[in-house]
């Protein structure tokens, strides 16, 4: 009567002596994994907060080049003149993150690695690319131009 | 030492080295091994043989120029453009020893790739040897992570950007696509971060993982031996040794590869000037310069840049690079699971589709490689895009005058008749080249081909396929 008892208890006793083996490796993996993988994603950047003024070497590649390309936080702007307005757009692709640029023969905004191609307002007009350019608000005053993100 | 031993001549210093090392690790059992080690004979060219070898010849080239860049390469935005062209322009045979790193890169790229299509073309991947071609898949997967990452070290415009568009296109992978981005990218964008994580891919991680896979697929080989050529192609006759005969082929071949390369070097020490093949250094990378025109990835990416091109801003309720880098993401799956779902193969049996299959993706991937290079398109204009129209009729002339050489190739000296797949490819390039049909409805039409050539196939006899070798 006792061996048939001793032998039911043992797989059980050796059952939960896996689950807690297996629970143990589980958990010791997931005590390496997460704070590796926090690790690897970088701090998240500050972004432009508010108003962003080019500085005096951006304004004079502006009237140089007809364009100029800006940082704003973690963000980039192309800033150009067209039509005797001033403009600007985000620089990066909405189609793989190249940066624009503005073509003035043209009247267009081209992004040169996928044929990309946007009007003066950020819209798509031909090309791969699936969404405009969000558009941003440049303001001259005097020698100063003040960038501010366009609100919906 | 006794009376007993006199008669026999001494050990040699070799000998006693042998006897107490075999005593130690039982080296007789691996020198029983190597003794018996053999390479099938027959049935197709032994080249396909060694082209394995020259991969690997070519990837130990680039671990010990690798080391030698690394004695000055710095990582930094101020160091990494000036460093690298401090190495090509003042340190001794640093041009040498940069452009033996870029050239050896590309000539492994495409050993790897020919080995590969020749395991596939003559189904060395089937039972039992579905593990090995994995780990081929897993070790062709690294190697374009090395070019990859290292594209961006020398941290030039063309790195800039190449670098950009690359990682910009894993924000389409589900759930973790934007997690995925920011890890590789060490933040949003493209900034030093990417070129320090990119620095530890390139040498440390990617070699550690490379030797491992490498070791892991030779094992493999190790254990199984060299796939024999398919039953119904050749009688089995006896093998070549490995050892010294192989070996010293192998050794002859590696001297050969070993001569290009010095050949290539020392000519054309900056690539050969195709697009996706220079290393000029160019102007340093600045995160605020507009990306140029012209600007491509390196020439084995360049199918992938190319289908980004051709899908629309959206298709199916995705977004245009999102559906394409499905397209390719299904596409590498299935080559992949390819001992898995060829049948046939597994059997031993004649397996044409297969063989058309590899065929059909030369075609598909070299009409995009040529788009990609605006062959035929190019205006006299440097300041004027290329001429898409103008370049897809080249492009599809040429493709289509070479496959149909070699479709009579294959159907008069390997008496090849399944060209379903092939047919379908070439017929896509007709469609999009010569008839200007958009290129993804084009696609859309050499895949109905490809169904119902399929289920045409399966619903012959048996013995009707059998018709067609290999």
């Amino acid at each position: 009567m006792t061996a048939p008892v001793a032998q039911s208890s043992k797989p059980e006793r050796r059952s939960v002596l896996n689950w807690l083996l297996g629970a143990g490796v589980i958990g010791w993996a997931a005590s390496i994994l997460y704070p590796t993988l926090r690790f690897l994603r970088p701090l998240g950047s500050v972004g432009a907060g508010g108003p962003l003024k080019l500085t005096a070497e951006d304004v004079a590649t502006l009237g140089k080049s007809h364009f100029v390309i800006a940082r704003a936080g973690t963000r980039k702007v192309i800033v150009f003149e067209a039509g005797g307005e001033l403009r600007a757009l985000d620089a990066k692709c909405t189609h793989e993150g190249c940066t624009v640029q503005f073509v003035p023969g043209d009247s267009l905004v081209w992004c040169a690695c996928h044929n990309g191609k946007f009007d003066l307002d950020g819209r798509v007009l031909s090309g791969p690319p699936p969404r405009p350019l969000t558009k941003w608000v440049a303001t001259r005053d005097g020698d100063q131009v003040t960038l501010t993100m366009e609100t919906a | 030492m006794t009376g007993a031993q006199s008669p026999a001549a001494p050990a040699s210093t070799g000998e006693r080295l042998y006897r107490w090392l075999d005593a130690r690790f039982g080296l007789g059992r691996l020198v029983e091994f190597a003794r018996h080690k053999e390479v099938p004979v027959g049935g197709h060219s032994m080249v396909w043989y060694y082209l394995g070898g020259a991969t690997l010849f070519f990837f130990t080239v680039q671990l010990a120029s690798g080391v030698l860049l690394l004695m000055y390469y710095q990582a930094g935005e101020q160091t990494s453009y000036e460093s690298i062209r401090y190495i090509t322009t003042k340190v001794p045979f640093g041009w040498l020893v940069r452009s033996i790193h870029c050239w050896s890169a590309h000539l492994m790229i495409v050993a790897l790739v020919v080995h590969m299509f020749s395991t596939m073309m003559l189904k060395a991947y089937r039972r039992p040897r579905e593990l090995t071609w994995l780990t081929g898949f897993v070790l062709f997967a690294i190697a374009l992570g090395f070019g990859f990452s290292g594209y961006l070290l020398p941290w030039n415009e063309l790195a800039f950007f190449a670098t950009a568009v690359g990682t910009d296109s894993v924000k389409s992978v589900p759930v973790i696509g934007q997690w995925l981005l920011e890890v590789m990218r060490g933040g949003p964008d493209v900034t030093i971060n990417t070129l320090y994580r990119f620095f530890a891919l390139h040498v440390v991680i990617l070699p550690l993982v490379m030797v491992a896979v490498v070791s892991t697929h030779l094992l493999f080989i190790q254990v199984q031996g060299m796939a024999k050529p398919m039953a119904h192609q050749a009688p089995s006759r006896p093998g070549l040794r490995f050892f010294p005969d192989f070996l010293l082929r192998d050794l002859l071949l590696w001297l050969v590869c070993l001569i290009v390369l010095s050949v290539l070097v020392y000519l054309l020490p900056y690539g050969p000037g195709i697009p996706g093949m220079e290393w000029e250094l160019g102007k340093k990378a600045n995160p605020l310069a507009p990306a140029y025109p012209g600007i491509k990835p390196e020439w084995y990416f360049l199918w992938v840049y190319q289908l980004l091109k051709e899908f629309p801003a959206h298709l199916f309720g995705m977004e245009g690079p999102q559906a394409a880098l499905l397209v390719v993401t299904v596409l590498m799956g299935i080559w992949a699971l390819v001992p898995w779902l060829d049948r046939r193969a597994a059997k031993g049996l004649p397996s044409p589709m297969f063989t058309d299959l590899a065929i059909a993706a030369i075609i598909f991937m070299a009409y995009l490689t040529l788009k990609a290079w605006d062959i035929g398109g190019k205006s006299a204009d440097p300041s004027k895009l290329p001429d898409a129209r103008a370049t897809a009729w080249t492009c599809a002339w040429i493709v289509l005058g070479v496959s149909s050489a070699i479709a009579v190739l294959r159907i008069l000296a390997y008496r090849q008749r399944w060209m379903f797949f092939s047919g379908a490819a070439l017929l896509q390039v007709v469609l999009n080249g010569v008839f200007g049909v958009d290129y993804l409805i084009a696609g859309a039409v050499a895949l109905v081909v490809v169904i119902a050539g399929v289920v045409l196939t399966s619903r012959k006899s048996p013995a009707a396929r059998l018709e067609a070798p290999r």
